[in-house]
């Protein structure tokens, strides 16, 4: 069996009473881009903060290339990190911030000079090398962040939600940037965010953190349509939740129950424990179809609509059931049955049992 | 209303008036010793009958004045560096450390500047009787710096609090040892604060007045002690002139951490 | 199960590294530490035994300081001098405050180069200022007889009124500072809505401003009617041999009559007055403004 590149091996934190870090296992290969996607306080900035040798584990190892890290003081680890705050050293202007870890390792002059240059062009701020961090922009403060990071050519680079500070646009911006450098280099990132957005428009992978556990880890499609726990079908992407009961239950799928009568069979099921009982159906908001008239030849989840909101290339329409659960259905414009849609009309929903979901 | 300038009426007025009066009670002694200590008259007439800089010229002539201001110098350069020095290292704990007691190892550190000085003037001075530095170098630096040290940390752990530990963070990983970035990130960082805590140490020693007294000796005497004795005896126009040098003294200080603060705020 | 033993393995060498971490944090702090233990705390402690143990151990010297009117009219002086300091400086204090909180930038940033001059200016300075301003011939004497205030020269030095004035001119920086901190906090529109509600100025100023500051004037007020407790200089330089007040008297039993069991004793007595004030300003303010220097 191979080695793997960087494996986070049942690392748990401790801060006295608080568990801030539990049961963390992780494998990541060389080159990949993995986010932490989580809420705050999920624990994704403790892990990272431990593969930073800031924080030491209570239990668990971190290994790079079978050899463990944590035995490494941080300043030797060679690992580049960008945080979530600007941590420009302010007294030193943009090319002395990136000549910092080069001047550390007491590389030559001409050494330096060339590659604080080939930085610069990295980031796209030529010619910014004399100006002090306080005369920069958010965004242009994170881009030397970054580049003084990556100038010593460090294996892994941490992000702890580096673009958490910035407007919408300039972080779709250098979300972009990031996503060319990652190409253009080949360090392996590891990169914190609350955003599910970002997670999915960055990462080859992500690992979904919830109460310092992670709750499943997989490439966005896979996060989205094969959720392994409520938390990952709420996190990633819009859901609709409908409480159920499940009436039988075998290899994985089950059939369930809503609002007493309406029943739906072959639901692949999550969180098994082999017995009947209350459970969530997850709807995807925007695979559930609906009908303006009693439908033929399938039987339609009756519902009243309480709203309909035009976002542009699709509609909105949020409905209730008859037992006074709210369904939020995305339909595109266009659609044959939403003109004239409106608050208290009758509506029948239609959805694939094989891509819902229950939770039990 | 009443915190609106403009709404003020005929209040704003008064309350302008009454201000510019206190203003000028404060500024008056100040003024007031300058303009005595050019003025010729030995008795102290104001305004004096004419204009002379005998008394500057007294004084430096005066070998035991030169010797007070040389010790002043001497003591307080010495407690600036132990006490920036002390209070950094002790800073770096009460900001940085996540021990328990944090709060009252502050509050201890604090105490020497709340107390009143009389009684720790007191208690040194028995102590020091005791040890055999009363009337030394020694012993003037250590009460000295006990008074400094509680500005230095107010100082410095405002600075350091102020300062994202991220920073040095980042240096950290960017391969400096703690130490180095501390020396080459951290520091640089919270120069301003250093600067202050230099300052307002310097300055605690060098008007220091009431533990000098009793540390002092006849043959070591700060400049206060030495004014502090003259005045006992007459009031020689002579201090006036010490006076308005140390005035000026505060001043160029002054005007040197206004000029610091505002040269680091914008870089 | 390899990696179990491992992730123990990891543990073992945390719990043994635990005592060096906390030395890590905390030994910065050990050279002042040191420092203020053993020249601050214990000369301290070890005076105020001398109170209980000198000439012979018991309580004697505080039944003579208590039971002397002299010494009790020490304590009178110095409480009354501080008491009157006190007020004058709050009552010449707030208004200040206040007006350095709605003055035009200008203005304000001049007054507070005053008064941050006359705060750093060498005490001994002002002090002998006030010597000559204060003494019969002096500039006060004269421009109240020249308005007629008086016909003869008052003795306004060597006596309580010469403290008295002395010692407000210092504390007042003192009381304005944290006043203004407290006057710029609160918030216009309450008082715009004072006025809405129909409130005049004056009543205004009386049911809206002056509550509102009242916990700033309580904590600046206690400050310095501690610091004027065991206030030493002034008092020594512009009061007179026979009136004294409590440091003055603590100094002279300890450097000219050596009677250290005496001296010590009214040490303690200031000191404990001191913590018990500032004890109650900590309960009723919290630590935020101990160091509002
Ligand atoms: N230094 C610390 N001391 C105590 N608790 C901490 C500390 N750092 C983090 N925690 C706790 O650990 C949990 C995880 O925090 P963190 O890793 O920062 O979350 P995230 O980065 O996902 O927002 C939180 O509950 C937080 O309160
Ligand atoms: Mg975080």
């Amino acid at each position: 069996m191979t080695v793997p590149f960087l494996k986070i091996d049942g690392i748990r934190k401790e801060y006295g009473p608080v568990v801030a870090v539990e049961d963390v296992n992780l494998t990541i290969e060389r080159g990949e881009l993995v986010t932490f996607l989580g809420p705050s306080g999920s624990g994704k900035s403790t892990t990272l903060y431990i593969l930073a040798g800031f924080e030491k584990p209570t239990l668990g190892d971190i290994r790079l290339n079978g050899q463990t890290l944590l035995s490494t003081p941080s300043h030797q680890r060679n690992i580049g990190m960008v945080f979530q705050r600007y941590t420009l050293f302010p007294h030193l202007s943009v090319g002395d911030n990136i000549a910092f870890p080069l001047k550390v390792r007491r590389k030559s002059k001409a050494d330096v000079t060339e590659r604080v240059r080939e930085m610069l062009k990295l980031v796209r701020l030529e010619g910014y090398e004399d100006r002090k961090p306080a005369m920069m922009s958010g965004g242009q403060q994170q881009r030397v962040a970054l580049a003084r990071a990556l100038a010593y050519d460090p294996p892994i680079l941490l992000m702890d939600e580096p673009l958490s500070a910035l407007d919408k646009k300039l972080r779709d911006e250098l979300q972009h940037e990031i996503r060319r450098i990652h190409h253009e280099t080949d360090v392996t990132i590891l990169y914190v965010t609350h955003d599910q957005e970002e997670a999915l428009r960055l990462s080859d992978r992500i690992a979904v953190f919830s109460k310092g556990r992670i709750d499943q880890v997989g490439t966005g499609p896979e996060l989205y349509a094969d959720p392994a726990t409520r938390f990952v079908a709420e996190f990633v992407g819009d859901s609709d939740f409908l409480s159920c009961r499940v009436t039988h239950s075998q290899g994985g799928r089950a059939n369930v129950v809503l609002g007493g009568d309406f029943a739906v069979e072959g639901v692949p099921l999550h969180d098994e424990r082999g017995t009947p009982g209350e459970g969530a159906l997850l709807l995807r908001p925007e695979r559930i179809d609906l009908s303006r008239s009693e439908p033929t030849g399938w039987r339609g989840l009756p519902v009243r609509v309480d709203d309909v909101t035009f976002l542009g290339s699709n509609v909105h329409v949020i409905a209730q059931t008859g037992w006074g659960e709210t369904v939020s259905v995305r339909l595109p414009f266009g659609h044959e049955h939403i003109s004239g849609l409106s608050r208290g009309d009758e509506a029948w929903l239609r959805f694939d049992p094989n891509e819902a979901h229950v939770f039990v | 209303m009443l915190l609106d300038f403009d709404r003020l009426g005929w209040w704003r007025w008064a309350l302008g008036g009454f201000t510019a009066a206190v203003a000028a009670f404060l500024l008056l002694p100040i003024v007031f010793i300058a303009a005595l200590s050019f003025g010729s008259s030995q008795w102290l007439i104001f305004p004096p009958p004419s204009w002379t800089t005998r008394w500057y010229s007294e004084l430096f002539a005066d070998q035991r004045w030169l010797d007070a201001a040389l010790n002043s110098l001497k003591i307080g350069l010495v407690v600036t560096v132990l006490s920036v020095v002390i209070g950094l290292a002790a800073s770096f704990a009460l900001v940085r450390g996540r021990f328990r007691g944090r709060e009252t190892l502050k509050a201890l550190f604090l105490t020497p500047m709340i107390l009143p000085v009389v009684v720790l003037a007191v208690a040194l001075y028995a102590f020091f009787l005791r040890l055999g530095i009363n009337g030394t170098m020694t012993g003037f630096v250590i009460a000295h710096l006990l008074v400094a040290l509680p500005f230095s940390i107010l100082a410095l752990t405002t600075a350091l609090e102020g300062f994202d530990k991220s920073i040095e963070d980042a240096a950290i990983l960017c391969g400096a040892s703690p130490f180095e970035a501390k020396m080459r990130v951290t520091l640089p960082g919270i120069s301003a604060g250093l600067f202050s805590a230099a300052i307002f140490s310097f300055l605690t020693s060098w008007d220091e007045v009431v533990l000098a007294i009793f540390m002092a000796s006849p043959t070591l005497q700060t400049l206060p002690v030495r004014i502090w004795s003259t005045l006992r005896q007459d009031l020689t126009p002579v201090v006036a002139s010490v006076s308005t040098l140390l005035v000026l003294v505060t001043i160029v200080l002054m005007l040197l951490v206004a000029l610091i603060r505002k040269g680091l705020s914008k870089p | 199960m390899s990696s179990l033993t491992e992730s123990r393995s990891v543990t073992g060498r945390q719990g043994g590294r635990r005592m060096p971490r906390l030395f890590g944090e905390v030994g910065p702090a050990l050279p002042a530490f040191l420092l203020i233990v053993f020249f601050f705390v214990a000369p301290v402690v070890a005076l105020l035994l001398r109170s209980v143990l000198e000439p012979v151990p018991g309580l004697q010297n505080y039944e003579t300081l208590l039971g002397s009117a002299t010494y009790i009219g020490v304590f009178a002086n110095t409480f009354i001098v501080s008491t009157v300091v006190t007020a004058a400086a709050l009552a010449i204090g707030f208004p200040v405050a206040w007006a350095l909180v709605v003055m035009p930038m200008t203005w304000s940033r001049i007054v507070f180069a005053i008064l941050i001059l006359s705060m750093w200016t060498n005490l001994l300075a002002r002090t002998y200022a006030w010597m000559v301003l204060l003494q019969r011939t002096g500039l006060i004497n004269k421009m109240l007889m020249a308005v007629g205030l008086t016909d003869e020269p008052l003795t306004l030095v060597n006596n309580l009124t010469g403290v008295t004035i002395g010692m407000t001119y210092i504390m007042l920086p003192f009381v304005i500072l944290p006043l203004y901190g407290v006057i710029s906090n609160i918030d216009k529109a309450v008082l715009r809505a004072a006025a809405l509600c129909g409130a005049n100025r004056w009543q205004a100023l009386t049911r809206v401003l002056l509550p509102l500051a009242a916990p700033g004037m309580a904590a600046g007020g206690l400050m310095v009617f501690v610091m004027s407790l065991g206030y030493f200089v002034t008092p020594a330089l512009l009061g007179g041999t026979s009136n004294m007040m409590l440091a003055e008297l603590i100094a002279q039993l300890v450097q000219s009559l050596t009677d250290w069991g005496l001296g010590s004793a009214a040490a303690f007595v200031l000191l404990l007055s001191t913590l018990v004030l500032y004890g109650l300003m900590l309960k009723f303010f919290g630590t935020s403004r101990l160091g509002g220097q």
